[in-house]
């Protein structure tokens, strides 16, 4: 029996880095997964339906859902995955940009998860719990320099966590964050190219090994990481886990910053 | 199978979370060694191993160590709790509290980390109560905090040999919760009350935990380390200050 047996499943951004690694082991765990993105997914597994979707756009939540209702008629698992991220200090954001992000990280899940609760609702049996599993990040705790719009978003994902879990937990629908630290994506590798990473005129190599020293773990995590994790959240073995924050970071928030001693 | 062929010690697996844990751990397919300061339970799970062994006394924490060779995976479940405040507390008491409960989870660490092959799993039970203020519970709430310190010092300082994370339930159906609620002036009321205070609207079970235990234990929780993960159906996210309960 596997672990998410005949479950439905709606991903943002499922063909980002994670979320592509999320729906396939949601796939291979006998899930049936929506990957809705901007981008595509050409070569996606046969139970996962791409379909393109903004999540900054209510008509197409709306619409996403009534996709699933005549299809299924229930969703048994929400991955709120889409974002993106901005290197830039407050000073340095335009409002444009503040909007955006907010859009995409925040009000995104917003809408995403107020049209499908109705139909989670519908999945919740005497049995069997829903659940949402939001996207933060280890920087809705501390922060990372020159992003401050970013830190901000996963912050307010953090408190919405816990806002629906309080709400909706009567109703058989739970409701945890995932907080990733360093994960190998584009958008890390982004990160590592861009000026937000204040390299000190390091090498990107010498940058990459630099912060991998720093965890105790000696590694990044991997999008396979994140995905054992959420897949856990999504499964029956986490039924007594709701309004948490999960942060899966290979030890780096555990310590302080570490000195030059 | 997810722990097939690992070696997992369980200390205080006669009852409740521990107990839960021993179970899990067999029916995945692990080798388990448990303790208590007692003989074996009549009804210990078939093929987990017993052994005496008071794990605040380091001599018997180091051979509960030597008694399961190598573990791959070590679980701290151990505890006592005491239901007082600081003023009401004995001598005798903080000896038994952080005795169990602080030392015992060093005792074991310390025995254990020298001899856990490379990718081993250490996990400590804590609890909520190392976060917030459980009341009339001083020592127990103080014990916790020291077990949340202790897993991140480790995490840091020996990995990324091995892993080490908390476990920190919050109100389980167990003997312990019994008894915090036999407390109150209304025991039938006050269980209510508390279940309406759990966004979830009921208490977990020990299996709950021993499903954390067992998915942090296994290689799928590789990059997770350091952390204090809470299984509390909600608790703790929700404000103390509900006034349609006041």
């Amino acid at each position: 029996m596997s672990a998410l047996s005949g479950r439905i499943a709606f991903v943002t951004g499922g063909c980002g880095g994670i979320g592509r690694a999320i729906c396939t082991r949601f796939a291979r765990e006998g899930a049936q997964v929506v990957a809705a993105d901007l981008a595509p997914w050409p070569d996606a597994p046969e139970a996962v339906r791409v379909i393109a979707h903004d999540v900054t756009s209510e008509a197409a939540a709306v619409a996403a859902m009534e996709g699933i209702a005549r299809q299924w008629g229930r969703l048994d698992i929400l991955v709120n995955a889409a974002g993106i991220e901005i290197e830039k200090t407050v000073e340095e954001t335009t409002l444009e940009e503040w909007n955006r992000i907010f859009a995409i990280n925040v009000t995104g899940m917003f809408l995403s998860a107020k049209h499908a609760l109705p139909l989670m609702r519908k999945a919740v049996t005497a049995e069997r719990t829903a659940s949402i599993i939001n996207f933060g990040s280890y920087d809705g705790f501390i922060a990372d320099p020159g992003l401050a719009a970013y830190c901000a978003t996963k912050g307010a994902v953090h408190a919405l966590t816990r806002a629906m879990a309080c709400d909706h937990g009567p109703e058989g629908i739970r409701v945890n964050a995932i907080c990733p630290g360093y994960v190998d994506t584009p958008m890390l590798q982004s990160f590592f190219t861009g000026e937000g990473s204040g390299g000190g005129g390091k090498t990107i190599d010498q940058l990459q090994q630099a912060v991998r020293e720093v965890h105790p773990i000696r590694r990044y995590g991997t999008p396979e990481d994140v995905a054992n994790l959420v897949t856990w959240l999504a499964s029956d073995e986490a039924r007594y886990a709701s309004g948490q924050l999960w942060v899966l970071d290979g030890g780096l928030t555990a310590q302080v910053q570490q000195m030059r001693l | 199978m997810r722990l097939a062929g690992k070696r997992a010690v369980v200390t205080g697996g006669r009852q409740g979370i521990g107990r839960a844990i021993v179970e899990a751990f067999l029916s995945e397919g692990a080798a388990v060694l448990t303790c208590g300061r007692g003989a074996a339970a009549d009804d210990l799970p078939h093929g987990a191993r017993w052994i005496r062994a008071d794990v605040s006394d380091p001599a018997d924490a180091a051979r509960l160590i030597a008694a399961a060779g190598a573990p791959d995976i070590l679980v701290n479940n151990a505890g006592v709790q005491i239901e007082k405040t600081v003023t009401d507390s004995t001598d005798a008491d903080w000896e038994q509290v952080i005795g169990t409960n602080c030392r015992g989870v060093f005792n074991c660490c310390r025995a254990a980390i020298p001899v856990m092959p490379r990718g081993g799993s250490i996990i400590n039970i804590g609890s909520i109560s190392g976060h917030v203020a459980d009341p009339s519970m001083a020592l127990y709430n103080a014990s916790k905090a020291f077990v949340h310190g202790l897993t991140r010092s480790i995490a840091v300082d020996h990995g990324p040999k091995l892993r080490c994370n908390a476990i920190c339930p919050g109100w389980i159906e167990t003997g312990m919760l019994e008894a915090g609620l036999a407390l109150a002036s209304d025991p039938a009321r006050a269980r209510q009350d508390a279940l309406a205070r759990h966004p979830v609207r009921r208490f977990g079970r020990p299996q709950d935990v021993a499903a954390l235990a067992v998915w942090l234990a296994s290689d799928e929780a590789g990059f997770a380390t350091g952390q204090l993960f809470t299984l509390d159906g909600g608790l703790t996210a929700a404000s103390p200050l509900q006034p349609g309960l006041s």
